[in-house]
This record gives structure tokens, sequence and C-alpha cells, in this order.
């Protein structure tokens, strides 16, 4: 039986960590340089060096279009793609799914029911009573699961079962109210459901930003918790993880965050999917790194998405909600056909 | 006539023209009357689509599939032959009184067939896209005629008018509708063939930043206005845009669509106003000049394409020329419309309050 001594244990697992925390920083670089690429492309005539160089100076017009227009959109991106990857990253790890994402529990659908009710009840095209249905019914459909959950001890199984059922109940929800709509309310609702990064300006940033980073360091403190979890619940139980506990906590703290992210930019789809799927592609199972790789990921993703979503067709638009799906769809499928066994 | 890049193009406009012509209705239109079995008369007419139809006359009992052919119906006089509409119509019940009660079939994209049959209509008038074309096979089994009619494509509203007076024996009534259209309309070209430069126009449709691209209802309320939409040059009906596109673009005047449900039932402009004020406020746009001098409208649904669209195209023409319209009143134009086609007092507010009076 070949036997590693710890020594040279202790040096891979150093190296390992050194790597991830490479990677790690690699991504935060990146995440920069696609957030500066996303700041210099516009419809205006504002060219790269100029438009970073009104950043730093009060320069009129041009001032008020990078800090009004682009730079609330790429901080936008940055952030809902980096809740979406966490988001998918928790609820795979407290599901031990690789088809967890924020939307498998319904809490997208939630939301999505929530902005309709708005439309359709309240003549909502108000950019805050729309969030406010969205954000209000992702975390009740959130709790919905919770206290399913609670009921059945929140086994994965139960809490999967009891999304998918919920995901049904809102979708049928909304088809409902979307045929009783009229005209317009159908088509408000259509882009809705597209997505869009354009809504949202500096106070909705703010909000969305408290939803999408307070819960952040919590679920980092608890990622060892995430590693024990990955081995079983017996298995987590028995090296004193109160799972249960842990995963209302993390279902709770993963839908604020889903609520922040898509409650002022409507549906995002595959990133919460793609993103921990790439990271633990390349770095492995290791939630301590998962969880901040796969939200930086997501947001260099959203980042990208969204560059391309105004340059393929400029100066139309392309909703980021079909950029993102049309880019995660095709990859979905090579992780299904090509990688799907290896790092599951 | 001028030349200038954003002037009217004539070469759209003509079609129109042709259209209004009063020796039209001996175009290929209405092409044949022939021997039909029960009553008699089988009338071939051309729908919504360019599809030729085939109606058995007479017809006495009629299903509406949207309110566009309500309104029509109204303007011929021949809104007692409804014995059936789509349940739609009653969200506006003081719009259309009695009818709002007359029984509902259902949705307007997915009607309840077996209550239309309840109601033995002799022909249900719906949208040429909605419901699809499975329904008409459907009807027809069931010995019910379909026609589809639009009422909301302002080249073809008035065709659609005389094909529909014609199978009602309405024609005087279509008549006397389209020739008090296509004056008010000539009218407003008259006028704007002096005109140099047209002003840009950024319209957007019921969702924020979403332009009304071509093909859109608001993208021709707009040319015919003599206005020149940013969003004329794109290929899809309704694009997204970037906020930054609409500023780059600069334009003179900003146009938005809402649908707060009834401008027939609201007692202030309020609703409009506020969806105007967000305009001024978005981010940066103080740089558009639009923004800048006050010209941003919030204009209702019901004026917004459909058989009211020349009152929408009315007040779009005088805010784009405000100077050159002095004396064209589209509230005028709005009560004579409600109160001789529609039979309604008029009442109700279809605009935003302009900019300089809300500062007064």
């Amino acid at each position: 039986m070949n036997r590693q001594c710890p020594e040279s244990l202790c040096r891979r697992y150093k190296a390992d960590n050194r790597t991830k925390t490479i990677l790690m920083f690699s991504l935060i670089l990146l995440a920069c340089v696609v957030a500066a690429t996303g700041l210099a492309v516009g419809a205006s005539d504002i060219g790269p060096w100029q438009a970073f160089a009104a950043l730093f100076k009060d320069s009129g017009r041009v001032h008020s279009i990078v800090w009004m227009l682009r730079l609330p959109r790429v901080v936008l991106a940055a952030l809902v793609g980096f809740g979406l990857g966490l988001a998918g990253a928790v609820f795979q790890a407290i599901l031990r799914n690789p088809l967890a994402s924020p939307f498998t529990l319904g809490i997208g659908s939630g939301a999505g029911f929530g902005a309709v009710s708005m439309i359709i009840f309240f003549g909502g095209f108000d950019t805050y009573r729309v969030a406010g249905g969205a954000f209000v019914f992702a975390l009740l459909s959130a709790l919905l699961i919770l206290g399913i959950a609670r009921m059945k001890n929140a086994s994965s199984e139960t809490m999967i079962l009891a999304g998918i059922a919920q995901m049904f109940l809102f979708s049928s929800l909304t088809s409902l109210l979307q045929y009783m709509g009229t005209m317009e309310q159908v088509h408000e609702i259509v882009f809705w459901f597209f997505g869009s990064l354009s809504k949202a300006g500096w106070p909705e940033i703010g909000l969305a930003a408290v939803m999408i980073l307070v819960p952040f360091p919590i679920l980092l403190y608890r990622s060892w918790d995430f590693n024990l979890l990955a081995a079983g619940d017996e298995s987590a139980k028995a090296l004193g993880v109160n799972v249960e506990q842990l995963r209302m906590a993390a279902v709770l703290a993963a839908s604020l965050m889903t609520a922040g992210c898509i409650c002022f930019t409507g549906v995002i789809s595959f990133v919460g999917l793609v993103a921990p799927h790439i990271t633990r592609m390349l770095i492995g199972g290791d939630y301590r790194f998962l969880l901040p790789i796969s939200g930086l990921l997501g947001a260099v993703l959203l980042l990208a998405a969204d560059i391309l979503g105004r340059t393929v067709w400029s100066p139309q638009v392309l909703p980021i909600g079909i950029v993102t799906s049309i880019i995660g769809v095709p990859f979905f499928f090579y992780l299904l056909l090509k990688k799907s066994r290896e790092y599951w | 006539m001028p030349n200038s890049p954003g002037a009217i193009s004539m070469r759209r406009c003509k079609p129109l023209h042709k259209a209004f012509l009063p020796g039209w209705p001996a175009a290929a239109f209405l092409l044949v009357f022939l021997s039909g079995p029960a009553m008699g008369v089988t009338m071939i007419v051309e729908d919504a689509l360019g599809k030729i139809s085939q109606i058995s006359l007479p017809v006495r009992r009629i299903v509406v599939l949207n309110s566009d052919v309500l309104e029509v119906l109204r303007i011929l006089k021949a809104q007692n032959l409804v014995v059936g509409v789509c349940s739609e119509v009653a969200r506006e019940p003081e719009f259309w009184g009695a009818l709002a009660s007359r029984p509902k079939v259902g949705g307007w994209r997915s009607p309840n067939l077996e209550a239309i049959v309840k109601l033995e209509p002799d022909l249900v008038i719906a949208y040429h896209r909605n419901p699809g074309r499975e329904f008409d096979r459907r009807m027809a089994a069931l010995g019910i005629q379909v026609l589809r009619l639009d009422f909301y494509r302002i080249e073809i509203l008035e065709q659609e008018v005389h094909t529909l007076g014609r199978i009602l024996d309405r024609q005087p009534q279509a008549a006397r509708f389209c020739d008090w259209h296509r004056r008010h309309l000539e009218m407003i070209w008259e006028k704007l063939a002096w005109t140099g430069d047209r002003p840009p126009v950024y319209i957007e449709s019921y969702t924020d930043y979403h332009a009304a691209g071509p093909g859109s209802g608001g993208d021709e309320m707009c040319i015919l206005a003599g206005g020149r939409n940013i969003a004329a040059g794109f290929t899809i009906p309704y694009p997204q845009v970037t906020p930054e596109w609409v500023l780059s673009q600069n334009p003179e005047v900003i146009i938005k669509a809402v649908a707060n449900g009834n401008g027939y039932a609201l007692k202030n402009s309020s609703p409009f106003n506020r969806r105007r004020d967000a305009i001024l406020r978005r981010p940066a746009w103080r740089y558009i000049a639009a923004v800048a001098t006050g010209k941003v409208h919030v204009m209702d649904s019901a004026i917004w394409t459909g058989p009211r669209a020349l009152i929408g195209i009315a007040y779009m023409a005088k805010w784009f020329y405000p100077g050159l319209f002095q004396d064209l009143h589209p509230e005028e134009l709005h009560k004579e419309y409600l109160e001789t086609f529609q039979g309604v007092e008029y009442r109700g507010v279809f605009v935003s309050k302009p900019v300089r009076d809300k500062r007064r």
C-alpha cells in the first residue's frame, strides 16, 4: 500500500491552497479587466481613455454617462453575477446535487410570480413596486421550503422535491396571471423575464449590494461545514455539524442573495448553475475556495455576457437573460456529456 | 417637397393616399358577390393578412374578440349586433357602457369556444394573429365564420372599416368615419409638406428602455406626425436599447406609451405625470435635449394605435411642431370622435401635462 508521509501531504495541501489562492486573485484581476472593458464600451462616442479619465474628473456630460450609466451597469452585473454564482454553489452544497441552483428550489419562480403580481394587480410598471414583489415572493418561497423541510428533518431530497413542486406552482400561477393580463401587461411581463441591467441606478444597487454581500462572510465562515456535508449528512453529524440548522441558515442566506440579485434585474438564469460547475472543474470541491471563486466566476460571466449583449447587435441590446442562457445551455450540455462523472 | 433625411417619406405615405382615395373601393378589395346557399349572398373579402375570406350574409349576430373591433362596430352604429365580447371589455365599463355587460367569451388570445358556440354568432371577428389559425378551423367545423381584421394598423384602418361596413350594410357610416379620418390626416400632412428637418424622437413602448422600432404602431404614428423615429433603423419592432444610446441620439422629443388601464375613467393626469417625471429623472438624461426642454410626453394606450390613432398622431404633431399646429386641438378632435362616432360623452385624461404647465 502506497502511503504518503504527513509532510508531503502537508506540502501538497499547501501547494493546492496556493494554486487556488492564485486562481482567486487571477479571477479578481480578470473581473477588473472585463469590468474595465464594460466601462470602455458604450453607444456614445466616448473613447476608452476618455471614459477612464471621466471616472476621476468631472467633465460634465462624459462624467455623467460614465458615472450614472456605464458604471452602475458594470457594478450591478458584477454584483448580480457574484451573488448568483455564490448562491448556486451554496444550493449545490446543501442539496448535494449538481442540478441545484437558485431556480431549482423555486426561488426564481417565486420572484417571477411576485413581479408579475405587481404588474397585473397594482399597475406595477414602477421599478420599486415590481422589485418589491419579486423580493417578497422570493423570500416567501424560501420560507415555504424551509417550513416543509423543517417538518421532514431538512433532507436534501425533501427540499429538492418541495422546490420542484413549488417551481411548478409558481410557474402555473404566473401563467395564469399572464393569461389574465392585457396586451400591455403581457408585454411588460415578457420583458421582465428576459432580464435587464438598465433599470437599476445607484440607490437600487446599494440595496442589492446589502442583500448580496452581507450573507457572504457568514457563508464563508461555514465553508468547513459545507465540506463536511459533502461527505453525507451522517458523516457531517458524526463530526459535530448541526445539519438541519446549517441547511436552514444556508437556504435563507442564499435565498436572500438570489432575491437581491433578481428583484432589480429580472430573471437571469444559468449563471447560478454554471459558475459553480466550472469552479468545481477547476479547483475541486473545497468550499473555502469554491464559494468565493464561484461568485467571482459568476461576476466575470455576467460582465462578459453584458458586453456581448450590448455589442453583438449594437445599438440594439440582447437581453442579458437570453445571452446567459445562450452561453449557458451549450456549456451545460458539454458538462453533461464530458465532465459530470469526473468531478461530482 | 423637402428632401431632408428626416422628411416624411412619400414612398411610405403613398399607399395611404392611394388607399384613402375615394375610388379605391373599385379596387380589388371587395372582389365579387356570389350567390350563397341559405340567405342568398356570400361576400368575398380580403382580411388583415390579405387572405380572401367568404362571408355569408346577412350578419346579424357578432362575437368580437378585441376592443378595437368593438370600437369600430360602434363607429358603424352596429353595436346592437354584438352578442358576445372578449372578457377584457369588462375592464372599461365607463367607456363601453352596456356593451361591457354583454356575454363574455373569454380572453382575446384564447377564447372559450363553447361560450362562442352557445351565442350562435354569424361572425366572429378577431385580430389576424390571435387566436391562432386553428381557431378558424374549429369554428368552421361548428359552422361559424371567422373574419380577421386588425383595426390597429393605420395603413389599412380605413380599408378595414370599409370592409366591415359592407359586410354589415353600413357603408354610409363607414364612409363618414373614413372621410373624417382622411380629412384630418391630410390636413396634418399638408402642413408637414412645408417643413424641413424632422425632429428626432425617442418613442418608448410600455416597457422601460424598449423603443418602438420599425413595424410598430408607434413608429408609424411618429412618421405620420412628422417625426424622425431614432429607432427606425432597427430590425425588430420593440428593441431593447441602453439609456446611453438614447442619450447619444439626443432626441428632441420623448414619447412614452402607457397602459394605466382606462384613460377614459381618469379624473386627472397624475398617473401620466408620474411616468413622465420618472423619465425626466433618469440618470444622466438631463443632457438629452427633450429632457432639458421638457418635451417629454406620456400617452395612453387608448389613443396609441387602434381606431383612435389619429388622436395620438394629432398630439404628436402638436408636440413636434407646436408653432405649426397652433390651430390643431387634439382634445377637440377626440371630443368630436367620441361624441360623433362612439356616441359617448368626452371625458377622461389621455396624456401627461406639459412640463411648463407643471412648473407654473
